[in-house]
């Protein structure tokens, strides 16, 4: 919890025969993080890769390729393989596969381009069922010219004028003039220009068939339903291929990334003709078995190096470390950036100020239970990944926005409890008066309370700044020492808490006029504690840093948006309520005074408003909520840019040895 | 006093409004870059969001200050 895992830097060493069972005992115990040797020198040059890799690789990408083509899914209920089995039937299994699903696909490609020809034929043979002539007739004449076309005008007028040598045949098709002319080649000329001057002229072409259409058609549409017939069965052989062999492709798919994997990572090694080098992070805690089993192995060949000394905190691999109730709000961290090294791990501190600020915001126990309910429900669909993890962030935040409507006396914008609001008595649902907790009058309605609200936001905002600054000046004293941590982080708590004094006494004396308390003692404190934190701000950063000052009253202001966000969500809820209650379901204060249809509009109106607010409420107060952490909290002490811990390893799920 | 109440919740109305649309300003050029972000790597979704809000701090102080004349002022 707030500190990274701890890591020993290990350096193996060993003769390049022992290599691989080097390379399997690290795989198996998925812990080692290996650091890439880019140094290389006379002796020393970067490994190359185990000889199976490149095989392994192209089994890898043709077993992709067919898993691609048949839409194969990762099946969790799947068993394992023995990874024994894998191997000896993977060269002539993965051939076969190939051949039988590629044949398969391109065969229905090639049936899909198939009927696409046919059903285009199909289309262009549609016209010609207006005119009396059969396909072949169309063309084959020494003399003859023949045009088709669409036209709206009657030609035979225009034809007239040139010759009366010639055969005009007209139809309909589809609502639309056709038209087949026969005439002499010797007036071809004249007639393109004719057709070329009238405006709905358009040609078509003849399909080289023969028959009549409706025959023609027939013998077509028999043509594509045998395609067709063709194409589903194929297609259901592929099913049957991929139902037979999906496990085997997923298996031999991890299998075969497990071993490329370490085929491959020899390219991070150091290796001379003779001899290898792994240099690498493991947990401190998990050193002893690693050793142990690497000794096993090995027969105790290789040498191994742990090496304490301090190296540079740049290059140590960060795990972060938390309880299982604090491990999801890892995902906030690792969305902003990793920490380094020797950072504060910030996941525990917002497991507690993340749902508490979307809470407040929040504050209803009907959206709050909404919420919950729903990150239930996604928590239990996804078992695991960042999915898994939100779920969890926000099942906390449903929890505590519930709880918080308890207090807020909210229910889906409706009063939970009678209160008084101007002094009328406002019925609530339960019927019943708060209950008072520690002599404070439940509820504590947030539209009547805004002043006390916003000074309870502006503390709380102060305590997460101040607890930011703490947190920065642990980080700066780890860092830099004592001196840069009170000079860095110690005079911004003096002028914060300095500061709150100053305003504290001063605002009465300014909004009362009455003159400033110099005299009072906590304002003379409040103000050395200012001045001293000024003198140490800019000696530390110079006088520039006086421009910082106000960031820090923006910080705290900006802490109003947990009372804001939940005011304008409050309001949304209440404006939906009152339209639906007092304009529809109960006009005048009668229910269903205006009629059944009016009611269900209110209904209606009731629904979506609630909708739309909620997902509002989610939306509003997680990013807002998660926005005071990175921008007001984080700033204070965060820089991270830690490099994340990646073993070399693999975590196996279909297969197993 | 019916004067003043009706100033101060003209008051409250323009700081509002006016937060508003400087917020609005300041999320049409992040949210322009976001959704560029994002056309280049979906990754982006969660961070471009998150900058997006952003400026809604001036909004919520627009917000505050109207609470604050209402209920503060408007004794």
């Amino acid at each position: 919890m707030l500190k990274p895992t701890r890591m020993t830097r290990v350096v193996i060493a060993g003769t390049k025969d022992l290599m691989e069972s080097v390379i399997s005992t690290f795989h198996d115990l998925n812990l080692l993080h290996i650091t890439d040797y880019s140094e290389e020198s006379e002796t020393f040059k970067i490994g190359k890769p185990l000889k199976p890799a490149s095989k392994m690789s192209e089994y890898l990408l043709s077993l992709r390729s067919i898993s691609n083509q048949l839409g194969i899914i990762e099946n969790e209920s799947q068993g394992t393989s023995k990874t024994r089995e894998l191997q000896s039937r993977m060269d002539e299994k993965i051939s076969t596969l190939q051949k039988e699903v590629s044949s398969r696909f391109d065969e229905m490609r090639d049936l899909e381009s198939r009927i696409k020809e046919k059903e285009d034929i199909v289309n262009s043979i549609k016209p010609f069922f207006g005119l009396p002539l059969s396909l072949e007739s169309y063309s084959g004449y020494g003399s003859l010219k023949v045009y088709i076309g669409y036209i709206d005008n009657d030609l035979d007028p225009k034809l007239s004028k040139i010759t009366n040598n010639y055969e005009l045949f007209i139809g309909e098709s589809e609502k639309r003039k056709i038209f087949a002319l026969f005439i002499p080649t010797v007036f071809a000329d004249e007639v393109q220009k004719l057709l070329q001057d009238e405006r709905s002229y358009s040609e078509l072409k003849v399909p080289g068939l023969k028959g009549n259409p409706p025959v023609v058609l027939e013998a077509l549409s028999r043509e594509i339903s045998d395609l067709e017939q063709k194409y589903a069965k194929t297609k259901a052989e592929l099913e049957n291929i991929k139902k037979e062999y999906s496990e085997f492709i997923i298996a031999a798919d991890e299998y075969l990334s497990i071993e490329t994997q370490k085929a491959e990572v020899p390219l991070k090694f150091a290796t001379s003709t003779n001899a290898f080098i792994i240099d690498g992070w493991i947990p401190t805690s998990k050193y002893d078995e690693m050793e142990k089993e690497l000794q096993k192995n090995t027969g105790g060949l290789v040498h191994i190096v742990k090496n304490e000394e301090k190296a540079n905190n740049e290059d140590i691999p960060v795990e972060l470390e938390n309880p299982t109730s604090a491990k999801p709000f890892e995902l906030l961290i690792d969305t902003f950036a990793t920490p380094k090294y020797t950072e504060i791990d910030p996941s525990a501190v917002l497991f507690i100020t993340f749902p508490l600020f979307y809470g407040i915001m929040l504050g209803d126990v009907g959206y709050g239970i909404i919420v919950a309910a729903m990150a239930y429900f996604i928590k239990s669909k996804f078992k695991t990944g960042g999915l898994n993890s939100l779920a969890l962030i926000l099942f906390l935040s449903g929890i505590l926005s519930t709880f918080f409507g308890f207090i807020f006396g909210e229910f889906f914008g409706f009063p939970i409890f009678n209160m008084e609001v101007h002094g009328e008595m406002e019925h609530g649902l339960l019927g019943i008066a708060g209950p008072a907790i520690a002599s404070i009058h439940m509820p504590i309605h947030r539209f009547g309370e805004v002043q006390s609200l916003l000074l309870l936001t502006f503390a709380i905002g102060i305590i997460h700044i101040l607890l930011g600054l703490i947190l920065g000046f642990r980080n700066y004293y780890e860092d830099h020492g004592l001196k840069h941590a009170i000079l860095a982080k110690g005079s911004w708590m003096m002028i914060l808490i300095g500061g709150v004094l100053l305003i504290a006494k001063l605002m009465p004396a300014v909004t009362s006029k009455l003159p400033v308390p110099t005299g009072d003692p906590v304002f003379m404190v409040g103000a050395v504690l200012a001045i001293v934190g000024l003198i140490l701000l800019i000696a530390g950063e110079g006088f520039i840093s006086i421009l910082e000052i106000p960031t820090i009253l923006s910080n705290v202001l900006s802490y109003s948006r947990i009372l804001a966000i939940g005011l304008s969500s409050a309001g949304i809820a209440l404006v939906v309520n009152t339209l639906s209650m007092d304009l529809f379901i109960r006009p005048d204060g009668e229910l269903l005074g205006g009629g059944i249809v009016l009611a269900l509009v209110g209904v209606v109106i009731l629904f979506i408003g609630h909708v739309i607010n909620l997902l509002l409420g989610i939306l509003g107060p997680g990013l807002h909520s998660l926005r005071l952490q990175y921008v007001e909290f984080f700033t204070k002490f965060y820089e991270g840019g830690g490099k994340k811990y990646v073993p070399f390893g693999y975590k196996r799920k279909y297969t197993e040895d | 006093m019916v004067a003043d109440a009706g100033m101060i919740a003209i008051g409250a109305g323009i700081a509002v409004g006016l937060c508003g649309i400087g917020a609005a300003m300041g999320e049409q050029a992040i949210g322009a870059a976001a959704v560029g972000a994002m056309a280049e790597d979906e990754k982006f979704f969660g961070k471009g969001l998150l900058m997006t809000v952003i400026p809604e701090s001036i909004a919520i102080f627009g917000l505050v200050v109207a609470l604050i004349l209402l209920f503060v002022f408007n004794v």
